[in-house]
């Protein structure tokens, strides 16, 4: 079986679409398998992302090249450890830009190492005229379409506006009641310790709450990883 | 429609006080194994990109198995020398065992390509020392190819050096470089500034060198390795190296967008005597 090094890149050109939430539940999935994970905040004013993960996180400048070495190098190294990359809004065009030129995903595939869009949608064309444009620019670069039901919900159209986007995989990702997402905005509260260990003073209402929302993502990663290993095991083909 | 210079014209601008030259026929250079050629990279102004530009050219010539000898005028120690060792001479355009170097042998030599990187502010006495040794007739006749590219800088002064390079490369594949390298303009902005100096002078054509950033361009620098060694991630000794792979990126996609301009302007057709070049 081959396995390759996973890169998740998790990203929407448009604010509010649950890129970072993503980026944090996949970051305590592998966590509560404790797994490796490494991650990457591209969003260097208000890195919610890295404050929520400071030892396996580091904060990215994007725009400057230093930045881009610290990431991408870093994304290159074929060490079995998943790696996390969540674009802010605001780096998309650059981020993108630069795979382009630097020709990541190509050496990424050179090097054994698998980068995985995972394109956060929401209701408006351009977002769908961007994964469109991911698609068309990298035809062999795999896309999760991410719908965020809470941040960015489709409305009664979801069927018919997923249907347009070019891939057919897909995460959704349920809405949370207000307190319990209030909860999550908690640096301290840790998805993955959560599941194995709830913090005692957490009411019972949204530990279950909790726990419900993040059961079925959780199912969801799992899943994604098997077909992966699937897909890559010799002895099938 | 730009006018090419007439032999009036140049015998009344600022070389006046030349004397006329005689065009005698120039001696045959040897006996033909596929035409030579000499391509030569200048300009008299300082710091615009001319070594870069010859580095990349030879970078160029070398993907496309065109073996290619180079000689760097910058002496006693040469930059383009530091980059590419093992095909440049440094010399000395003016001194006369030096042009024999580099004019007698170019129809004897193995390698059919030279290239000169011509030192910052010799570019017309170099110019000048051609067509004193009959290189340029050579190239009238069509016994050598001659092309030049004059690399540009973005003050007045460099553009005025169009003017005085023009009368000598009447038989030359004449190309103005236009280097962005350090985010130069060539007075776009100012139509009128842009079309008197470069609407009056008939060239092959113009060729643009894109910009690439200063921590790569100064990092292969520091490695003091060719531009296409440095992204196969070797050390200018041919061992393996540590470069990063984004700086790597962007100095591969900066020369394949130079290599893109090359080819536009069929440089490879024109070094080999192709008609329609």
């Amino acid at each position: 079986m081959s396995r390759r090094t996973l890169v998740f890149v998790a990203c929407s050109p448009h604010p509010r679409s649950g890129v970072s939430t993503t980026a944090r539940l996949l970051t305590d999935f592998y966590l509560s398998r404790l797994a490796d994970v490494e991650g990457f905040d591209t969003d260097p004013h208000a890195p919610r992302y890295h404050e929520l993960f400071p030892d396996r996180t580091q904060v990215i400048d994007i725009a400057a090249i230093r930045g881009q070495i610290s990431l991408f190098d870093r994304l290159l190294v074929d060490d079995g450890v998943p790696k996390i990359v969540d674009v802010w809004q605001r780096s998309y065009d650059r981020f993108f830009k630069t795979v382009k030129e630097i020709g990541f995903v190509e050496e990424a595939h050179l090097r054994g190492v698998e980068p995985i869009v995972l394109f956060h949608v929401d209701p408006s064309e351009t977002a769908l005229a961007s994964a469109q444009s991911l698609s068309a620019s990298w035809r062999d670069l795999p896309m999760v379409v991410v719908q965020n039901e809470g941040a960015a919900p489709l409305g009664a159209y979801a069927h018919e506006t997923l249907g347009h986007y070019p891939s057919t995989r897909r995460f959704v990702i349920g809405p949370l009641d207000g307190a319990v997402a209030k909860t999550l905005e908690q640096p301290d509260v840790s998805l993955s310790r959560l599941l194995v260990a709830p913090p005692p003073e957490m009411s019972i209402v949204i530990r279950a709450a909790l726990k419900a929302w993040i059961a079925p993502i959780f199912t969801q990663f799992h899943s994604f990883e098997l077909r992966r290993r699937l897909e890559g095991a010799q002895f099938l083909k | 429609m730009a006018q090419r210079p007439t032999k009036e014209t140049k015998q009344s601008s600022a070389r006046e006080e030349r004397p006329p030259v005689v065009r005698e026929k120039a001696p045959a250079l040897a006996p033909q194994r596929g035409r030579p050629t000499l391509i030569l990279v200048g300009a008299d102004k300082g710091g615009v990109g001319k070594t870069t530009i010859a580095r990349v050219l030879l970078d160029y010539l070398a993907a496309n198995n065109v073996l290619t000898r180079a000689f760097d005028t910058e002496t006693p120690r040469g930059t383009l020398y530091r980059f590419h060792p093992d095909q440049t001479s440094v010399v000395d355009l003016t001194s006369t065992s030096d042009q024999m170097k580099i004019i007698d042998t170019l129809a004897t030599a193995q390698v059919r390509v030279s290239v000169v990187d011509v030192r910052a502010g010799g570019l017309e006495p170099a110019l000048q020392a051609l067509q004193d040794t009959g290189f340029l007739d050579a190239v009238a006749e069509g016994e050598v190819g001659f092309i030049l590219f004059h690399v540009l800088g973005s003050s007045i002064a460099s553009l005025d050096e169009i003017a005085e390079v023009a009368p000598y490369v009447d038989d030359a594949d004449y190309f103005l470089v236009k280097n962005h390298v350090n985010d130069t303009t060539f007075f776009e902005w100012d139509p009128v500034t842009h079309r008197k100096y470069f609407e009056k002078v008939e060239t092959a054509g113009e060729i643009t060198i894109p910009k690439l950033n200063e921590l790569s361009y100064e990092q292969v620098e520091i490695a003091g390795a060719p531009f296409s060694t440095f992204v196969a991630n070797r050390t200018a000794e041919g061992g393996p190296a540590d470069h990063s792979f984004v700086l790597r990126g962007y100095v591969r996609t900066w020369q394949n967008r130079i290599a893109d301009e090359f080819d536009r302007i069929r440089l490879l057709d024109r070094i080999a005597g192709r008609e329609g070049a």
